[in-house]
């Protein structure tokens, strides 16, 4: 009798297994970049470069993973042509890191506040994913910056909540922010500043990734968003009509590339590639192909937690 | 519409519904299989092992998923431990069901009558068998519309494996949405991805159930027509061969005589000494001390709590003693020599060596196994009978017992009359020595009480078995008894030939009892 009734088990097994084995052979791990020509030539044949991978074999020929939230369009997402590839600034800017110093780059995407554990973990070798070096999160990583920050502030078109950044005019507004981003403080603390002035609040709404960010906007969930000015204008422009950037504001941070904490080989190694990158125009040229109008390139500097 | 069907059909999501199949996969079969072990460890006697299995549950059940998987996947490494995202996902995902998988195989386990293990444990079988043919047929049938269900919930779960970078449909469907902008159209077409999966599921889960549904086992496969269901009993059954009350007695006054002499001569089959029995604070059996010697008789009567069944019980030790000892020729059932206690494996052999049979009040048929099946499991199970040499054996007993016609009925389709000779036929089919019946029928309707009667009846008087019968049916006891035992709150009162105790008692007790059932039955 229980026979009978491990047959079926036994063929539920069976096609748990084949679904396994299936998905296992069938390769879809998404987006490793694996195009075998280079697509920076020049740089991967530059002095530099070439000095930079005899100076770290322990790179040259492996594959790292470069952590990211794939939802930021024009920095890093995936590519609507081929939704097995991630594309944008940062992605290329990782890929001419890793051609510079001889590594294939791998793509792990995971939530934007997952980015940090994911690389302490060891599941990860690095971050680029438009994320803000603080000395915050200097306390879980090394940071390398390579631009400045400018943010833009979303607002339904027509700014009907006459939002002008993040001052007085949030008080008894709903700002939608990604969780883990550094405007939630900011925003945080003006809240503060509203309650002491016997101001309404100002609040703020906690998603995943842009994508609800901006539904939140369009379905009058919350009134402004605020991030990177690119991303911001990439959306009005995707949306016109319906979304406006308020204002942009310069914040007193920088875009960094995050690498294990007290690393000094591949820290060293990223910031030499890095320089180079920038020296040869390479980070202009990106910038322009992926329309980043406001992307200031900083000089490579370091923000750790000492 | 246009771009929802481009959604619908777009490899990448397709492609994601494999990779939400293998951590639902993963999560699913993990989760069982852990499950399984969780419930055994949370059954178990042993309260460390029992303990274990509810602190894990207390944990995985009460925290959420979310965090068990940024658990898995970021807080092992630090261990050492890495897992790719899709085995970290697997992990944490089966981890978690397997605390819900765990509590649908225990309540499924505990919903099994346990009169059914009762009779299984009485007719010889080892604990291992217990679970495999009696248990674990029925717990798994009463548990798959739950485990349809937990499927379903896995599946479901695993779209928060998305946070930890697994690319299955959800984290495919959230980066596709940030890519183009074309939320509703991709989320739509995700759901309705899931919805097909999970129909699917639920089309499998409802498959299943129809296969193993007893209602539809009973009639086809291992049923047959059932026009014996109106048909008359045949055989011994009284309304195929009415036995007249004045036949009967004359035959047994003649043979009265000769037959007392004969148990008198015969060897003791079976010695109670000092039996003591307390559940709690409650004394039941308070010092009996019984002598049965073989092809003897013996009705036990006595008001409700006087301790009656708990004897039988205590004689087959389904229960323990804390006193006095019970020794079948030489065998003392459950225990060692010494007195220690003797692991159940150990006792199912005993019960086979010492040859006790038992016939329970609710009848204790096993209910996923037709009539036949029932009477063939002391064969089979215990004593290794070829399946078809058991059935035919099984056929045989059922026809003893006039119920030929019901072979293939299960159970549920039989009155309590015919389950009751059912049961009388499972436990001949072991060849006790001893047979106790444990008030066999009082729980039935008056007009099937006469059926079961002589069935016992033609096998004290015909095949000499040695018998213990816990009755109220006085004019039975007088028929069939050798001996009449009277006990009342856990002591033997009075005992004797049915003429001196129930026409003469003595013992106060002894007389308001007898007077009191004799104004019942007249």
């Amino acid at each position: 009798m229980l026979n009978r009734l491990l047959r079926p088990a036994a063929l539920l097994a069976a096609a748990g297994a084949i679904t396994l084995l299936a998905s296992a052979c069938g390769g879809s791990s998404p987006a490793s970049s694996t195009s075998s020509a280079p697509a920076y030539p020049a740089l991967a044949s530059s002095p530099a470069c070439t000095q930079l991978r005899s100076q770290n074999p322990n790179l040259a020929g492996k594959t790292l993973t470069n952590a990211i939230n794939p939802h930021t369009p024009g920095y890093e997402s995936i590519s609507v042509s081929d939704p097995t590839k991630y594309e944008g600034f940062d992605v290329d800017l990782s890929e001419a890191l890793g051609e510079c110093l001889g590594f294939t780059v791998s793509y792990l995407p995971v939530a934007f506040d997952a980015l940090l554990p994911t690389l302490q973990s060891g599941q990860a070798n690095f971050i680029i994913s438009d994320i803000y070096a603080t000395k915050d999160r200097a306390a879980s990583a090394d940071f390398i910056t390579y631009s400045k920050v400018f943010d833009g502030v979303l607002v339904a078109a027509g700014n009907p909540k006459k939002i002008t950044g993040i001052d007085d005019s949030l008080c008894g507004t709903t700002t939608a922010l990604n969780k883990g981003f550094v405007e939630v403080p900011l925003v945080d603390a003006q809240n503060t500043k509203c309650g002491s002035e016997g101001k309404p609040p100002a609040q703020t709404a906690l998603f995943d990734n842009n994508a609800d960010c901006v539904q939140a906007i369009l379905s009058g969930r919350a009134d402004a968003y605020i991030n990177d000015v690119n991303t911001v204008n990439r959306f009005v422009k995707d949306q016109s009509g319906k979304l406006a950037n308020a204002s942009t504001l310069h914040l007193p941070y920088s875009i960094g590339i995050g690498v294990p904490k007290g690393q000094l080989p591949i820290r060293n190694a990223f910031t030499a590639a890095l320089t180079q990158i920038q020296t040869s125009g390479l980070q202009t040229q990106l910038a322009q192909k992926w329309q980043l109008d406001k992307s200031a390139i900083q000089a490579p500097s370091l923000v750790t937690a000492s | 519409m246009g771009s929802f069907l481009h959604y619908l059909s777009m490899p990448y999501l397709l492609d994601g519904i494999l990779i939400t199949l293998q951590a639902t996969a993963l999560g699913f079969f993990g989760g069982f299989a852990l499950g399984l072990l969780l419930a055994g460890m949370a059954l178990s006697r042993n309260r460390v092992v029992s303990g274990v299995a509810r602190t894990y549950s207390v944990i995985f059940r009460g925290t959420p998923l979310v965090l068990q998987l940024v658990f898995v996947f970021t807080a092992l490494p630090h261990a050492g431990i890495v897992l790719s995202p899709i085995m970290a996902a697997g992990v944490a995902l089966a981890a978690n069901e397997a605390t819900f998988f765990a509590e649908i195989f225990r309540s499924a386990v505990i919903g099994v009558d346990k009169g059914q293990t009762d009779a299984a444990r009485a007719v010889g079988l080892r604990p291992g068998t217990v679970l495999r043919r009696i248990v674990g047929p029925q717990a798994a049938r009463a548990a798959i519309p739950a485990i349809g269900s937990e499927a379903v919930s896995t599946m479901k779960n695993s779209a928060l494996a998305s946070i930890i970078a697994v690319p299955e449909l959800t984290l495919r469907s959230n980066q596709l949405a940030s890519a183009t902008f074309d939320y509703f159209s991709i989320f739509f077409a995700s759901g309705v991805m899931y919805l097909v999966l999970t129909g699917a599921i639920t089309g499998l889960q409802l498959a299943i159930e129809r296969t193993f549904d007893l209602s539809r086992v009973g009639k086809r496969g291992r049923g047959r027509p059932s026009e014996a269901s109106t048909a008359p009993v045949e055989g011994t059954a009284p309304a195929a061969e009415p036995v007249t009350a004045a036949r009967v007695n004359g035959a047994q006054v003649a043979s009265a005589v000769s037959r007392a002499e004969a148990v008198r001569r015969a060897r003791v089959a079976l010695t109670i000494t000092g039996v003591h029995k307390a559940f709690a604070e409650h004394e039941v059996l308070r010092g009996i001390d019984m002598e049965i010697r073989k092809g003897e008789v013996v009705a036990l009567l006595g008001p409700s709590g006087s301790g009656k069944s708990t004897l039988l019980r205590l004689i087959n030790h389904l229960e323990t003693l804390d006193a006095g000892t019970i020794s079948f020729d030489g065998i003392e059932v459950g225990y060692r020599d010494g007195g220690t206690a003797l692991p159940e494996r150990e006792v199912a052999r005993q019960r086979v060596q010492a040859g006790v049979g038992m016939v329970f009040q609710h009848f204790n048929l096993f209910g996923h196994l037709t009539a036949r099946e029932n009477v063939a499991v002391p064969l089979r199970w215990v004593h290794r009978v070829p399946k078809d040499e058991a059935l035919a054996e099984a056929d045989r007993l059922l026809g003893r017992v006039g119920l030929s016609a019901r072979a293939h009925a299960l159970p549920r389709q039989l009155s309590g009359g015919q389950q009751q000779r059912v049961g009388i036929a499972r436990a001949l089919a072991g060849r006790p020595q001893v047979l106790l019946l444990d008030e066999p029928t009082s729980a039935l309707d008056p007009e099937l009480v006469q059926e079961v009667l002589e069935v016992v009846r033609s096998l004290a008087l015909d095949e000499g078995l040695t018998m213990l019968i816990a009755t109220h049916q006085l004019g039975f006891a007088r028929e069939v008894a050798d001996r009449v035992v009277f006990m009342a709150e856990g002591r033997v009162l009075e005992q004797g030939s049915p003429q001196q105790v129930l026409d003469n008692p003595q013992h106060p007790t002894a007389v308001r009892f007898l007077r009191a059932v004799h104004t019942v039955e007249v």
